[in-house]
């Protein structure tokens, strides 16, 4: 089948009738012989074009059957050839062959085909059977297909949605974890079960407050996906005790009179309300409940020592007050627990009047403060780390061997003031400044001559200050400033120290320290009398703080100057007492007088030369605005003009 | 803690320890000095033991004093001092080996605590195995810790009880560096007290003089 055209195709098949029935009587009838073209068309129906080679037997039927001989050498001869199948090229080789003779058959049909005398090309009738799909059929399988498609895209959305969903989830998670991990860097959290507890109590700093102080926290996140998350949310959540919730302060505040112990009850106090929503952040909550804890804390610690401590007058704990008498005085130190946990607004509100503010601030800091540095010397006691051939307790006591310590020292230590004693000390101590001051400016301001200054010190101790008063005459501050006063108000009694170094001590009461300036005051003006002169040039002839003569003054003494010019002709007197105010009288020289007593012994023109009778000056009609400037003028009107 | 001086009074004329510690006590108090509790300064001695037997065992003086109630001091004679807390004395009776109590050399002064003004004052009866030896007189000026500062002052106050037995500034402090900042502290007190427990130790006793 090498050369191409040698092959020759016969496609008449041998026509034998077959026997379609054979009848009863023995007569065959035969079934029709097809005509050429019908036996074509079965054929070619035979034929699936869909199979390539494995169908060419079923094409070539015919020559198959014409050229059996020379086939079956061929398979033959292919047969063996195939079998060793060592030659590499084989397949090649016989999928070449296979393709050429397709190509020649393919020749042929095409010669044939066109030569027309043998064969005609008809179209290749279906079979109706197999090859047409009924209308429903088709629609259904459509919907099918459809669906399925559908079905996929469904698939991937929601596959598609999933993820995002879990994205988020997982976006939560992690914020969730990131705000456990700032918490815990704040503050101390433990695992209990499945349960996270945190610890707001201060035990860690020192406390000994029993109170547990665990809050637990949430994982807040189960929030509504399809609504939109608002501003503030968090993930974490955090569950606080119900006793420590809504916010709490101490109140300290000093009571002119004792109050009426019926009236005594829970103080509310709240005046601004606070926003008490669940919105807060955990941060604020927390701190908001562990201000409340060591209010508390404080609270219970004082009305402890309020109960221990003997004193003269009781201390009075009712409920959420403490009372106190501030010793031997008529005020009382009140300190009261305020907690308001944001749920009863409405009736809190209405009753109270805004009220002046009497919160003593310093002293509530100073609670605190003094709270706080309890906790610490409790926390310095076990300190670590540890000598382990020392004895256990405080570091200082530890090294009170070694260092050699003395018995002062060492019992310095041991006296430990309560927390009530300190607040009482130091209101006691603030009262006692306030009251100072306002005594201070209200002689200032009822006096005007001669003035009074007062210095304060910024820097104070909590139980001592000091204010430097100044008492001058207007104009004359630069010649009159003998009256210098150091006052170191203490807490309960003021330590005056003079400029040249006397001490006086005054008791807290106000009168005291009201006569004592008062007294300084009228001695003021008799020691600016005396400076004065020396800057007139007039001399000073005798000078007493305190003199004996006169009437008596009911608080401190009298004071009196006398002066006489500088020629000695004139002589002012003056005295001055802090009740009964100035009395200046003026001495004239005999010569002066016209209706001199006549005397029997002085009848001597050097006589004259004595002095003469006291005159007492008006003071009030005095021109001059105040006591020193009234002085300066009459002095000059006494000194004879050169 | 101020600047200390121990000095020992010599007991007077036809007089008991007890009588002088007494004359003593009257004079303080007329010169208004406040009775202050009592005070006691103890010494105890131990023998190195355990050194190579060439070397003289050397002396260790372990002290107290009722003014550092939590400290224990011990001085090696001529030679260094140690601070300690009061275990140090629980730890001698570990190093039994090493340190040997001398029973019988425990010294003791015991007395009354005066305070005068910025004086503190101490009286004391020097008691060696229960027998009276002499008087120790500690005088010690709080506000400063200078010796060459206040000696004069201290001198002049102690003249003013002690009469012409007034001691020398204390070797302790003429062996300081002169001019610079040496603060006296609770080794020299105990150093001019261990100097004063030698010497009386070392003093026959007179008799006549123990109660």
């Amino acid at each position: 089948m090498s050369g191409g055209p040698a092959v020759r195709i016969s496609i008449e098949s041998s026509c034998e009738k077959q026997v379609q029935e054979v009848a009863l009587d023995g007569t065959e009838t035969y079934v029709p012989p097809l005509s050429m073209s019908q036996n074509l068309a079965k054929l070619a129906q035979r034929i699936d074009f869909s199979q390539g080679s494995d169908s060419e037997e079923d094409v070539e039927g015919e020559p198959k059957d014409r050229e059996w001989g020379k086939q079956d050498g061929e398979e033959e001869e292919g047969t063996v050839k195939f079998q060793p199948s060592l030659w590499p090229w084989d397949s090649v080789r016989n999928n070449l062959r296979s393709a050429l003779t397709e190509m020649c058959v393919l020749y042929d049909v095409l010669s044939v085909v066109k030569e027309k005398k043998y064969m005609a090309l008809d179209p290749v009738s279906q079979d109706p059977a197999a090859g047409k799909t009924p209308q429903v059929f088709q629609l259904i399988s459509k919907k099918k297909s459809l669906a399925t498609a559908a079905m996929i895209l469904q698939k991937g959305a929601e596959k598609l949605s999933k993820s995002v969903a879990e994205n988020q989830e997982n976006r939560r998670q992690r914020d969730f974890n990131s705000e456990l991990l700032r918490l815990r860097s704040q503050w101390k959290l433990r695992k209990v079960g499945d349960k996270i507890l945190g610890d707001l109590s201060y035990r860690s700093a020192g406390s000994l407050f029993p109170h547990h102080g665990t809050f637990e926290v949430i994982k807040n996140t189960d929030i509504d996906l399809d609504k939109k998350i608002p501003e503030d949310y968090c993930p974490l959540d955090v569950q606080i005790p119900s006793d420590l919730e809504g916010s709490a302060y101490i109140k300290v505040s000093i009571q002119k009179q004792a109050p009426d112990i019926g009236d005594l009850g829970t103080v509310s106090l709240f005046r601004q309300q606070q926003k008490n929503k669940a919105g807060m952040p955990w941060h604020v909550k927390l701190e908001a409940a562990q201000n409340v804890l060591l209010c508390k804390e404080i609270f219970a610690q004082l009305s402890r020592e309020a109960v221990q401590i003997k004193s003269q007058i009781p201390h009075i704990v009712v409920k959420n007050q403490i009372i106190s008498h501030v010793s031997h005085t008529y005020i009382s130190l009140s300190i009261s627990l305020c907690h308001s946990t944001g749920e009863k607004k409405n009736n809190r509100a209405s009753p109270e009047k805004p009220k002046p503010d009497d919160h003593l601030y310093v002293l509530e800091h100073n609670l605190h403060q003094m709270m706080r540095e309890f906790h610490k010397q409790q926390l310095s006691s076990v300190v670590m780390p540890h000598p382990s051939s020392a004895p256990f307790g405080h570091k200082r006591l530890r090294l009170a061997g070694p260092l050699a310590y003395d018995k002062a020292e060492i019992s310095s230590w041991q006296q430990t003031e309560g927390l009530l004693e300190k607040i009482i000390k130091q209101a006691k101590h603030i009262f006692l400044r306030s009251r100072t001051a306002r005594t201070i400016d209200s002689l200032a301001s009822r006096i005007e001559d001669p003035q009074i200054q007062a210095h304060w010190s910024n820097i104070n101790d909590v139980y001592e200050s000091s204010v430097k008063v100044l008492i001058t005459s207007q104009g004359y501050e630069q010649i009159c400033k003998s009256i210098q006063l150091q006052l170191n108000i203490g807490v309960e009694q003021i330590r005056v120290v003079h400029r040249d170094g006397r001490v006086v001590m005054l008791s807290h009461q106000e009168q005291e320290l009201q006569d004592f300036l008062l007294s300084q005051m009228s001695q003021h003006q008799v020691h600016a009398v005396q400076q004065l002169a020396k800057v007139m040039g007039w001399h000073v002839l005798s000078f007493s703080n305190h003199v004996g003569l006169g009437p008596v003054e009911s608080i401190g003494n009298a004071s009196a100057v006398t002066v006489a010019s500088p020629n000695g002709e004139y002589a002012i007197s003056v005295r001055n007492g802090p009740e009964s105010g100035c009395k200046v009288l003026v001495q004239f020289p005999r010569s002066q007088i016209k209706e001199l007593p006549k005397s029997d012994v002085i009848q001597d023109a050097k006589w004259s030369h004595l002095r003469g009778p006291y005159k007492e000056v008006h003071w009030s009609k005095m021109e001059g605005r105040n006591f020193v400037y009234k002085m300066e003028l009459l002095m000059a009107a006494l000194t004879p003009c050169p | 803690m101020g600047v200390t001086c121990v000095c020992q009074v010599p007991v007077a004329e036809g007089k008991s320890v007890q009588q002088t510690v007494d004359m003593l006590h009257k004079k303080l108090e007329q010169l208004g000095a406040v009775k202050q509790g009592s005070f006691c300064v103890d010494c105890e001695t131990y023998h190195a033991t355990g050194n190579s037997s060439s070397q003289p065992s050397k002396l260790l003086y372990v002290m107290h004093n009722s003014e550092t109630p939590l400290s224990c001091l011990a001085l090696f004679e001529g030679g260094p001092c140690l601070i300690a807390d009061a275990n140090f004395d629980v730890l001698m009776v570990k190093l039994k080996s090493h340190f040997q109590n001398a029973k019988g050399h425990k010294v003791e002064s015991r007395g009354s605590r005066y305070r005068y003004c910025d004086f503190l004052i101490k009286v004391g009866t020097v008691t060696m195995s229960s027998s009276a030896r002499g008087i120790s007189v500690e005088v010690e000026y709080c506000p400063c810790v200078v010796p060459g500062d206040c000696w004069n002052l201290m001198k002049e106050f102690m003249q003013s009880f002690l009469g012409p037995s007034v001691p020398e500034l204390p070797s302790v402090f003429a062996a300081k560096p002169e001019g610079l900042f040496a603060p006296a502290d609770c080794v020299d007190t105990m150093t001019q007290y261990l100097e004063l427990f030698n010497k009386l130790r070392k003093l026959q006793i007179p008799g006549s003089n123990v109660r």
